[in-house]
């Protein structure tokens, strides 16, 4: 197994249910779990191959194949659909030029919908990477990310 | 001398969306001045006014609301302050919003820094446990039953006999698992205690897993909350710390420790034995019940499962002075509720109240009215498995049992308010599409049928007369509500069925 997986998934082997919070913190040093993973966590948490892939594709937030640097998700729940969230997905969308579950071809972006990010009182809300944004309009959107393509 | 001044800005999800975390980065950079302390507090719930950010100076505490005001051209604090003294600050108290609470649960938000343990402490944090540790783990279980505590996630069993059952198994091993998934559109109350005041959501976990017996207790948080991860995580090292979680806590011989785990994007890992599943590491598919997790829970052990505001209300229940909280409500309505109100309204947040109060004093009184200030025209309660209420049932009292006579449900406490530009054979179309998406695929009806309610919807959506889809909508429901494993495909039927009923004409025409 390569040296830097274990390294990654050794805190949670001897833990109850490790696989979860295993897969979590592969994507989070890796950005996403790869074929190979999933051979190697087979062995490590002593279950089929199956079963990993039974895990992963269940979840949303679990992915085979690497997406963008920046993840924005748009808040399709009741709550934002009272403010309009779908036409904010619409201009989102067109102004990115992607469709939902889509990736920008320099990596940087990937837009997904999400339901509920408990933002609720003053959405539309739409979550780029760990930060919400509240009353979100196209301009604080892009702004944002700005922002942190400005950090990087 | 006089006392240091203090500036509280909030690090609260929802004030940080409206850039609190940037005022923050401002005003620290300005701040020279050593005896000028600025602490990251909670939010107070009233989340229209974020950010809101108070000065504390000779002992009379005010704020301001900051909303879409840029203060980066500000080069000193004394600057800050002139401007913050030239927008009437207020006490926050002294706005109906919060006067007419009745705040037990969240006595504490807002006030402070939330890993503050000292202030929790003095604030009675911490007297419950020892209360419990007092008289012990039955006498505690039968005053979380003598209060009325029913679960607070969605479906209101009594806590106090779920604690019991837990109790009485002979098992040298327990669990105790807090659902912190906290999925349901429109609500956030989980989120505000385990972000504002996540001791008391420890506390009250200790004395849950103290009175039942468990030795080791897990927070499912969803993966959605980042900010509550970073509270849940450094307070419960800090509860480590001082000896509020570990081995022998507070001298007691009870042990007990808390793990946190994060969800993955999965709505029904909310249900509670999806949630064992996706715990134990698997797909979180919905387990039959029986056998109850009371009984065969967690890795096959005894397991008390409650939300987080249910556990956050335990602490209270413990203490001396807050009897009161069984002489609110009658019945089944016991205590307070947070109720949480959002969408289409002009102020939007947590409002911890008596349950028999009309939907017209929480919108009105409390909310103001919509934001676009265009009619309300529809207004959902109770989450995506929620009834929709059309503008003129506003006199709708919110108890357990008024929600049950028009076959909804309080559950976790969401309100949302919809203007007169809602479609609702759009919203009884999404409800089946949730359940398409968020389905575990374990049972038939709510895999399949509702694939199969947007296509009638969308059928209905053409032709509102078609006597043939409606009948067929109707035994879909009745389907769906009589063979599913759990709420999910159970309960999908409730908004479909309260739309066809509340909003004649709208989905369907007769």
């Amino acid at each position: 197994m390569a040296k830097h997986l274990i390294n990654i998934i050794n805190p949670f082997l001897d833990k109850k249910g490790g696989l979860m919070p295993a897969l979590h913190a592969i994507q989070d040093h890796l950005g996403f779990i790869s074929k190979d993973n999933i051979g190697e966590l087979a062995i490590a948490f002593n279950c089929s191959q199956a079963e990993v892939i039974d895990v992963i594709t269940f979840y949303d937030d679990f992915r085979l194949k690497a997406i963008g640097k920046n993840i924005i998700k748009i808040c399709q729940a009741e709550a934002c659909q009272s403010q309009n969230c779908k036409e904010l997905l619409r201009n989102l969308t067109s102004h990115f030029g992607l469709e939902i579950n889509e990736t920008s071809d320099d990596s940087n972006i990937t837009l997904k919908e999400v339901f509920c990010l408990g933002n609720c009182a003053i959405g539309p809300s739409v979550m780029i990477n760990d930060m919400v944004i509240g009353e979100a309009t196209i301009e604080k959107v892009v702004n944002q990310l700005k922002v942190i393509t400005a950090e990087e | 001398m006089t006392e240091a001044i203090k500036i509280f800005i909030p690090n609260e999800t929802s004030a940080n969306s409206v850039g609190a975390n940037l005022l923050h980065q401002i005003i620290n950079k300005i701040n020279n001045d050593e005896s000028i302390k600025i602490i990251r507090n909670g939010s107070w719930g009233a989340f229209w006014l974020e950010p809101f950010i108070e000065i504390e100076k000779d002992g009379v505490r005010q704020g301001v609301s900051y909303r879409n005001i840029d203060l980066s051209h500000l080069n000193t604090i004394e600057e800050f302050f002139l401007d913050f003294e030239s927008r009437n600050p207020f006490d926050i108290n002294d706005i109906d919003f919060i006067k007419k609470q009745n705040r037990i649960v969240f006595s504490r938000i807002g006030n402070e820094d939330p890993l503050n343990i000292e202030y929790y402490k003095n604030t009675n944090g911490y007297q419950s446990l020892s209360t419990a540790f007092e008289i012990g783990p039955q006498k505690t279980i039968n005053l979380i039953k003598e209060s009325g505590l029913t679960g607070r996630g969605g479906a209101a069993f009594p806590t106090g006999i779920k604690m019991q059952t837990v109790f009485d198994q002979d098992s040298s091993l327990k669990y105790l698992a807090c659902n912190a998934d906290e999925g349901d559109g429109g609500t956030f109350s989980d989120r505000l205690i385990m972000e504002s005041d996540p001791f008391a959501l420890i506390e009250g976990m200790t004395i849950a897993a103290y009175a039942v017996g468990a030795s080791k207790g897990y927070i499912y948080l969803r993966s959605e909350y980042p900010l509550a991860k970073d509270y849940l995580l450094k307070a419960i090292n800090i509860a480590s710390d001082n000896h509020y979680l570990g081995n022998n806590i507070q001298g007691s011989d009870f042990n007990f420790e808390i793990e946190l785990r994060i969800g993955a994007g999965s709505y029904v890992c909310g249900e509670e034995t999806a949630m064992m599943e996706s715990i134990e590491g698997r797909r979180g598919l919905v387990r039959s019940k029986p056998p109850i997790p009371a009984i065969t829970g967690l890795f096959k052990k005894p397991t008390l499962i409650n939300n987080v505001v249910t556990l956050a209300t335990i602490p209270p229940l413990l203490l001396k002075d807050q009897s009161n909280f069984s002489k609110i409500g009658s019945n089944k309505s016991v205590g307070t509720m947070p109720f949480q109100l959002s969408g289409n309204i002009k102020n939007g947040g947590l409002i911890e109240t008596k349950f028999d109060i009309t939907l017209n004093e929480i919108v009105e009184d409390f909310g103001s009215g919509t934001q676009s200030g265009e009619p309300i025209h529809a207004i959902q309660i109770g989450g995506p498995l929620g009834i929709y209420l059309s503008s003129t049932m506003l006199n709708t009292s919110l108890t357990i049992e008024s929600l049950q006579e028009l076959k909804g449900s309080v559950g976790h406490g969401g309100i949302i308010v919809f203007d007169n530009s809602v479609n609702m054979a759009e919203q009884a179309k999404f409800a089946m599409e949730f359940c398409v998406k968020e389905s575990c695929g374990k049972c038939t009806p709510c895999r399949i049928g509702s694939v199969r309610g947007v296509e009638i919807i969308e059928r209905l959506q053409k032709h509102k007369t078609s006597k043939e889809d409606a009948i067929l909508l109707h035994d879909l429901c009745e389907t769906l509500e009589s063979t599913s494993l759990c709420a999910m495909g159970g309960m999908t039927p409730n908004p479909i069925r309260s739309i066809i009923k509340f909003f004649p004409n709208e989905l369907i025409e007769k």
